[in-house]
């Protein structure tokens, strides 16, 4: 073969992946949210480069369970709830989209919160910042389409290039982050509860329900078949690289500064960025600050809007953007709602804040395993995937990851329940 | 008569001629083969493995379902081919649902069961797509049924005849046995069609297309956004597509064309008639977004010295889009164009008027024109069609105002 065919077929490939990317990739990023940023935070400050080994299997976890609703969406064109409802029944899945709209909300609150915190450190008034935040994603969403959602969403995905630049201005150490990565270090053992209770709480957050029901529903909206799934398998692998090297970069610029210079105390992801300014400058200050804003808004766009999908196909009602208020009453209600109370909440004084965000936690806990394990049961089935069943070799990484999944995420659960 | 929901029956207890409780209700089974809507037997699950009961013994059916038969004459239940069950086929899985014209998920079947001399028959008599059916199931064995039933009444039902609901099956063997064939479907309007189908899973949508009638599918694929046009018409046979491209409008089938494989879209050429593969690879050969691109060579065009009769004749033979129809373009030597006429003047005139006395000069452009001035040409003189004409004045195509009001909706 000669440069000029090698190039043709580059080109080719590339022309491909490009037409299919957008919803793993999406989806990937979105996990990097306003809780898994100031998890990260938290991991490099306390623990310093000692956690970075995780980072390696949790891509492959992270992997393994996106691959899979991206080849279900491909292969029978249908969402995960409508699955879901097709093979289990309408008990089963009522319940399970009651949770998932409990666990969401707390997430969209979550989100919202980190909204209003990256904006505060600019002196920004949450009572400002939130309504318009709010009216901003409610807006996007409903005058948007989807390909013109899925641009914006990309280029939010590429702004979180912000944190690996504020990685780069922390001047870590990367010869001992590099070693850190690939080797667990010897000194901390399973008898370390803060150590274990960290790690538990970074494999936590890398996995959520609503991810697997946002990637099935968005493939499917694509529009990508069976036929070009080989490509948006590729969509899935880079995005979950690039998220968790963006995960990488946050716990080593916490680690090269906060834990370097012992502020090992943290609140939430503002505090992380407000940390950095006087150890890092204020480049990276700057840096974590906006992309903790981005981050957030990010997410609270998908969420909403997510669950309302999710939730109205897996139940029966009409759902789409496509279809008038009246047309879709629950559809808009519902994601209304979420939007409106997610936000508003914060503007309560006194709010009991920490209690929605166990609570959520903890249903988002009792709700991943049976969304795991449903999943592994559809990719199995054959009359519903035909060719595209799990291999062998696929069943058990997938099994072991999703049992792995479980148990750390009733520990978490279990942990948030006890502090 | 009684009206009786499938998740009652499911689960229900089964006596046999002496009594004695011998199993529970697992499927409900309709043999469309013999009977579109009458229960053909039901699948029992006994102690001795799943067992048929034969709905011609059923005695009754509620709560309890009572036979008069024994329960050592049930058969074992083997194969479910060519038969419909009603919870695996139909319980929670999506319809279409012809009068409301949407998709929806199924919540619940009502069965009804009449006694006929000392028998019961069941029938299927719609589907619960409402908070009933969904409440019904929700509180299935948690509230006492009788309570249960006398909430569910104070709810208003959702329900949709089942001579509306048409089967989703992508199986096209199935299909045949069950005997789906979208009847119900392909009687709606084109454009609701295509707002259905677009609702569709794809392996769906497929199975609608295989199904339906090709002149109907064409209408609909002509409705369907281009991008799902695609996909569907990638998904069926090239020779079922080349059936279905046959009977577009060649300027909407050659923009289909347009956007395939050269692969594919070479191959449905190859499959197609003649004549109309012959309209198609015209156009296509013109840019999308000219007026060549949009045109369709399928136009009215009599002689520049004919009557008024004349006019009617070729109105009656045209086989075209009815848009059209609204004006008739004469022509002179060597296919020039000489005037338009519209439709109104020849309604209005007596047979024998000479055409070229009711002529008005005919606004036309040339194949390359960008598709922006045709619209403003469309604008400008108020036309509900303009004439496209090659660089001797010949007549080319026309364009019809359905299709730039199309384009002006896509162009932003």
């Amino acid at each position: 073969m000669n440069l000029r065919t090698l190039t043709k077929g580059w080109k080719i490939r590339l022309a491909l992946l490009v037409a299919v990317v957008g919803p793993g990739f999406i989806t990937a990023n979105v996990d990097n949210d306003a809780g898994g940023i100031y998890t990260y935070s938290l991991a490099g400050a306390q623990f310093g480069y000692s956690l970075l080994w995780t980072m390696i299997p949790i891509t492959v976890a992270l992997v393994v369970v996106q691959e899979m609703a991206s080849r279900m969406g491909a292969v029978t064109g249908k969402g995960l709830s409508d699955l879901i409802r097709e093979e289990f029944g309408f008990r089963v899945t009522f319940w399970l989209m009651l949770a998932l709209v409990i666990t969401n909300f707390g997430n969209v609150v979550a989100e919202f919160a980190g909204v209003a915190s990256s904006l505060e450190l600019f002196g920004w008034s949450r009572y400002i910042v939130v309504p318009v935040a709010a009216m901003i994603v409610w807006l996007l969403v409903v005058q948007g389409t989807y390909r013109s959602v899925e641009k914006i969403f990309l280029l939010a995905s590429g702004f979180y290039v912000a944190y690996i630049v504020a990685g780069l201005l922390a001047h870590p150490d990367w010869k001992a982050a590099a070693v850190a990565t690939v080797s667990r270090p010897s000194g901390l053992g399973i008898r370390n509860y803060p150590y274990l209770f960290m790690l538990i709480g970074l494999v936590g957050t890398t996995i959520a329900p609503w991810m697997q029901f946002y990637l099935q529903a968005s493939v499917v909206e694509k529009g990508i078949t069976a036929r070009q799934y080989r490509t948006a398998r590729w969509d899935v692998i880079l995005g979950c690289l690039f998220t968790d090297i963006v995960a990488w970069f946050i716990i080593v610029a916490c680690a090269a500064t906060l834990y370097a210079k012992g502020h090992p105390d943290i609140q939430n992801a503002a505090d992380a960025a407000q940390a950095l300014r006087p150890l890092a400058g204020e480049y990276a200050y700057l840096l974590f600050a906006a992309g903790l804003f981005n981050a957030s808004l990010f997410a609270a766009s998908i969420l909403p809007i997510s669950t309302s999908y999710a939730v109205c196909e897996g139940l029966g009602f009409e759902a789409g953007l496509d279809k008038k208020f009246h047309e879709a009453p629950v559809f808009y209600w519902l994601y209304t709602l979420l939007i409106v109370t997610g936000a508003g909440v914060l503007l309560v004084p006194r709010f009991p804040l920490v209690h929605v965000m166990v609570l959520s936690q903890v249903v988002n806990g009792a709700v991943l395993p049976f969304v795991l394990i449903f999943m592994l049961m559809l990719t199995n089935d054959r009359e519903l995937m035909g060719e595209h069943v799990n291999t062998r070799t696929f069943n058990v990484i997938a099994w072991v990851t999703v049992v792995v999944m479980i148990v750390l995420t009733l520990a978490l659960v279990i942990t948030q329940l006890r502090g | 008569m009684s009206l009786v929901a499938l998740s009652e029956l499911l689960g229900a207890t089964v006596r046999d001629a002496s009594g004695t409780a011998r199993g529970r209700v697992r499927e409900i089974a309709i043999a469309p083969q013999e009977h579109p809507t009458r229960v053909a037997y039901l699948i029992v699950r006994t102690a001795d493995g799943e067992r048929i009961v034969p709905a011609a013994s059923l005695k009754a059916c509620g709560v309890t379902v009572r036979t008069d038969s024994d329960a050592s004459a049930w058969e074992r239940s083997t194969t479910s081919d060519g038969v419909l069950l009603l919870k695996r086929d139909l319980l929670d899985q999506q319809i279409i649902d012809v009068h409301g014209r949407k998709v929806v998920r199924v919540n619940d079947v009502e069965l009804d069961s009449t006694p006929v001399n000392s028998h019961v028959i069941l029938t299927v008599v719609s589907v619960d797509v409402g908070a009933r059916g969904a409440i019904r199931r929700l509180t299935k064995g948690m509230v006492p049924s009788f309570t249960l039933r006398a909430l569910l009444a104070k709810i208003p039902p959702r329900v949709i005849p089942w001579q509306y609901v048409d089967l989703l099956e992508t199986d096209p063997a199935r299909r045949v046995k069950l005997k789906i064939a979208y009847e119900g479907l392909s009687k709606l309007h084109p454009a609701d069609i295509a707002d259905i189908v677009e609702d569709l899973p794809a392996a769906e949508r497929e199975a609608v297309f295989e199904t339906i009638d090709e002149e109907v599918a064409a209408e609909t694929l002509e409705e369907i956004d281009p991008k799902v046009q695609v996909s569907i018409v990638e998904s069926l046979d090239s020779n079922r597509a080349a059936d279905i491209v046959d009977e577009m409008d060649p300027d909407a089938a050659a923009d289909l064309l347009g956007d395939l494989s050269e692969d594919h879209s070479g191959q449905i050429l190859r499959e197609m008639q003649p004549e109309e593969r012959l309209e198609v690879t015209q156009l296509l050969e013109f840019g999308e977004h000219t007026a060549a691109g949009r045109m369709t060579t399928e136009y009215i065009a009599v002689s520049a010295t004919a009557a008024v009769d004349d006019a009617i004749d070729a109105l009656k033979r045209f086989e075209g889009t009815r848009e059209a129809l609204a004006t008739i373009y004469l022509i002179g030597a060597g296919h020039k164009l000489v005037g338009a006429v519209p439709l109104v003047k020849i309604a209005t005139s007596s047979p024998a008027i000479e055409l070229s006395t009711l002529a008005e000069a005919a606004v036309s452009c040339a194949p390359d024109t960008p598709q922006d001035e045709v619209a403003a040409l469309f604008d400008k003189y108020n036309l509900i069609t303009l004439a496209v004409i090659d660089e001797h004045g010949r007549l080319a195509g026309i364009i019809t105002a359905d299709d730039v009001i199309t384009m002006l909706r896509h162009s932003d």
